[in-house]
């Protein structure tokens, strides 16, 4: 799978793309993303990829009859979009040699959402280019971020029109939306390559070493490896999808927004992957009545959402375990915690400081068997481990304190903040160019050695 | 609305990558021909970055290595090495040394033992408390037979780095066990491989005469990765071990085969001794240990 953090993607397929989106007429723009969007897709899934052509093709038709309010046309596709999500995470839990097609859940949710846009009105007018355009642009189709339509309304470079401005401010125009693009992917470039990608030896070290093996407190390190590898992989790989969109004069798209700093997990998960969270709200928890039709309401809403969660993450017990230990604690705060005042505010953050890291341990090991295992190493008075070296924290602080200490204070939500206020200036181009070049020395390595992270 | 005056990022990427694969494509026939380049799956730029992480810049005068290492020599100091020595000779003196077989002992034997080798070794050392708190051991992630004597990578107490020259000279063990030969696998071909091997073992003989040198075999993978794995496989491994095990003299340097105390029965790392396929888990050192102990010259 070519990915964005993919030398080939950043140096070759990108500045391809972009020369001839650019080079040639505004008007051919949308074309180019959609011809350009769909061959980055074929070269890694030249089966599926009539699948999503013809996926994209039958949603169209049918919106046609969505967009005249045509219910029983607009329950048909909604059926047709969950049937084959639902068919093939099926086929997925069944065999575990099958492989989902890429990006599939992400395309889906999108022709979804699309489809009740259509149909609730919120959209005025869809082209067969601009549908098409929405479901596969390369830069959301792997993993998100699930944008609305109106997403691709927002892209003035499509229009041709320089709206009273002279060509050479149009033109200003583009040069420094590319220019805002590349400082957002190289943000999230930086996120993933340097720190997530390091980290995610540490978590690997913790499994080689083995569950039953690790001392309490490098269980514990692993619990804070784990959940920054993840945040920072996603978050790295959400920036670089956004900066994507802004290269090619889209609106910027926030997928996160600080999770750890939120005050309780619901506020988390409004933080975190927030177009997924959006989406959820939207079209299936609002719909079946929110919050607004009674406690009892409520509470089956929730843990709907949340067993929707769960299954669409993987259909094994573990992520029903996660997912149901997460809307637990979110129906405990929920129904009990947001009375208790400022208690249940701290209590709030600590969930988010310590339930979630542990949640991502749940979300992160294949069998229950393993997970029982960590939790006895988290806490010990549970079991015994076998062959434990005590000072196994040591080796592995010494060895990744660098990337811990630059992860936590990539935790720290002031950040956003002095970015915005300096992401123009030199000094900050200076920082992100030098980022830049180190990510690129970090995968020129582990690309010439497919072991360069996992040396022996 | 910038201001029209700022720098632009995009502007210094896009040159420096053009300044940066220009200076790739003039090296790469010259300092950059020992670095594996494919010009469709890599950008050209690549060898130069990979230069740098082995110090060899586009101003550097000496070029690294593969090539270099290909042409492996011996030091002229040992001419005459111990196990070439010993094969040569091994008809002539067979019936005159009694054979030494290998003996069950206690684990006081590790007592001035000394353990050098790559992650495997440091997974003995970190899992196997019965031989660590007796014997020193010199093992570091990713160390191959060719790191072993030219860099400085053995750490002291003072935190400083220092030779395993430096450090065998300055005391003497009475056996010395290695494992090393995974990291190393792409570099070479077996000859050469053994090669080094060889060296390696001879200076440890010359600065540690007494010691009785054991050679670990470069334990298997499990089953999955050997499946999968074009370089890193069983296969490659046999060929390696079958190499190194030629250098036993039986008289003063051994070679164990330690994948019988780990392998499955289809000559596998057993698959339930580890999770990421190359390392035994912590938990599952024991083997091995009891190996070494039922393996034991006196």
């Amino acid at each position: 799978m070519i990915q964005f953090s993919d030398m080939r993607f950043i140096f070759r397929i990108l500045p391809i793309l972009l020369i001839a989106y650019y080079l040639l007429p505004a008007k051919a723009r949308p074309w180019i993303l959609l011809l350009g969007s769909l061959a980055f897709y074929a070269v890694d899934e030249p089966y599926y990829f009539l699948l999503l052509v013809g996926a994209t093709l039958v949603n169209y038709l049918l919106g046609r009859g969505s967009f005249h309010k045509k219910t029983a046309l607009f329950v048909v596709s909604v059926l047709l979009d969950v049937g084959l999500l639902a068919g093939f995470k099926i086929m997925d839990m069944w065999n575990q040699n099958f492989l989902l097609p890429l990006g599939l859940s992400f395309y889906v949710f999108k022709m979804i959402s699309y489809q009740s846009d259509l149909y609730h009105g919120r959209i005025r007018r869809a082209t067969f280019r601009d549908t098409a355009v929405y479901f596969t642009m390369f830069p959301q189709i792997l993993s998100g971020p699930i944008t609305r339509f109106s997403y691709i309304e927002g892209n003035d470079f499509w229009r041709g029109k320089h709206y009273g401005k002279s060509k050479k401010n149009y033109l200003l125009d583009i040069f420094y939306q590319l220019d805002d693009g590349v400082r957002y992917f190289v943000l999230g470039l930086a996120l993933k390559v340097i720190l997530a990608d390091h980290l995610a030896i540490l978590w690997k070290e913790i499994g080689t070493i083995g569950y039953e093996s690790i001392s309490t407190p490098l269980a514990w390190l692993g619990v804070v490896a784990y959940s920054l590898t993840l945040y920072f992989d996603f978050w790295g790989y959400s920036l670089m999808a956004a900066g994507l969109g802004v290269m090619l004069g889209f609106p910027f798209v926030r997928n996160f927004d600080q999770p750890y700093s939120a005050a309780s997990v619901s506020d988390f998960y409004r933080r975190w992957h927030m177009t997924l969270g959006q989406w959820f709200r939207d079209y299936v928890y609002i719909p079946m009545g929110g919050s607004r039709k009674g406690s009892l309401r409520t509470l089956l809403n929730l843990i709907v959402v949340w067993l929707l969660t769960g299954l669409w993450h993987g259909a094994g017990g573990t992520f029903l375990l996660w997912a149901g230990a997460l809307c637990l604690i979110i129906i405990w705060e929920k129904f009990v915690l947001k009375k208790a005042g400022k208690l249940g505010k701290v209590l709030g953050h600590v969930h988010v400081l310590i339930l979630i890291p542990l949640s991502w341990i749940i979300f992160a090991l294949p069998t229950m068997q393993d997970i029982g295992i960590y939790f006895s190493r988290l806490f010990p008075f549970f079991g015994q481990g076998v062959a434990v070296n005590a000072s196994d924290i040591l080796t592995n602080l010494k060895a990744f304190w660098g990337y811990l200490v630059a992860g936590f204070v990539m935790l720290i939500p002031g950040w956003k903040r002095i970015y915005q206020k300096y992401k123009n200036h030199d000094v900050m181009t200076m920082i992100l160019f030098v980022v830049f070049w180190l990510c690129v020395y970090s995968l020129a390595n582990a690309m010439g050695n497919p072991f360069y992270y996992l040396r022996f | 609305m910038r201001k029209k005056d700022t720098s632009s990022l995009l502007v210094a990427i896009v040159l420096s990558s053009i300044f940066l694969t220009i200076m790739s494509a003039v090296c790469i026939p010259s300092k950059y021909q020992d670095y594996q380049f494919d010009i469709v799956s890599m950008p050209i730029m690549t060898p130069l970055f990979q230069g740098m992480a082995d110090g060899v810049f586009p101003w550097s005068e000496n070029k690294r290595t593969q090539q270099a290492k290909q042409d492996y020599e011996l030091p002229e100091e040992i001419t005459e090495p111990l196990v070439e020595t010993a094969e040569q000779e091994t008809a002539e003196i067979e019936e005159q040394i009694p054979v030494k077989t290998f003996t069950t002992v206690t684990d006081d034997y590790f007592d001035d033992a000394l353990f050098i080798g790559d992650s495997r070794m440091a997974g003995l050392s970190q899992y196997c408390q019965a031989i660590d708190e007796r014997a020193t051991f010199y093992a570091k992630k990713s160390l191959t037979i060719f790191d072993i004597q030219k860099k400085a990578w053995i750490e002291t107490e003072d935190g400083s780095k220092i030779t395993v020259e430096q450090a065998l000279s300055e005391k003497q063990y009475g056996k010395i066990y290695l494992m090393v030969g995974i990291n190393e696998l792409g570099v070479g071909n077996t000859e050469y491989f053994r090669a080094a091997y060889a060296d390696v073992v001879n200076r440890i003989h010359l600065l540690q005469p007494n010691a009785i040198i054991y050679i670990n075999s470069i334990m298997h993978v499990a089953k999955e990765k050997n499946d999968t794995d074009t370089l890193y496989n069983n296969t490659n491994i046999n060929a390696r071990n079958e190499a190194i095990a030629t250098l036993a003299d039986d008289q003063q340097v051994f070679y164990l085969n330690m994948n019988e105390c780990v392998d499955d029965e289809e000559g596998n790392l057993d698959s339930t001794l580890t999770f990421d396929q190359v390392h035994l888990k912590g938990s599952a050192y024991e083997p091995w240990h009891e190996y070494l102990l039922s393996h034991a010259i006196m």
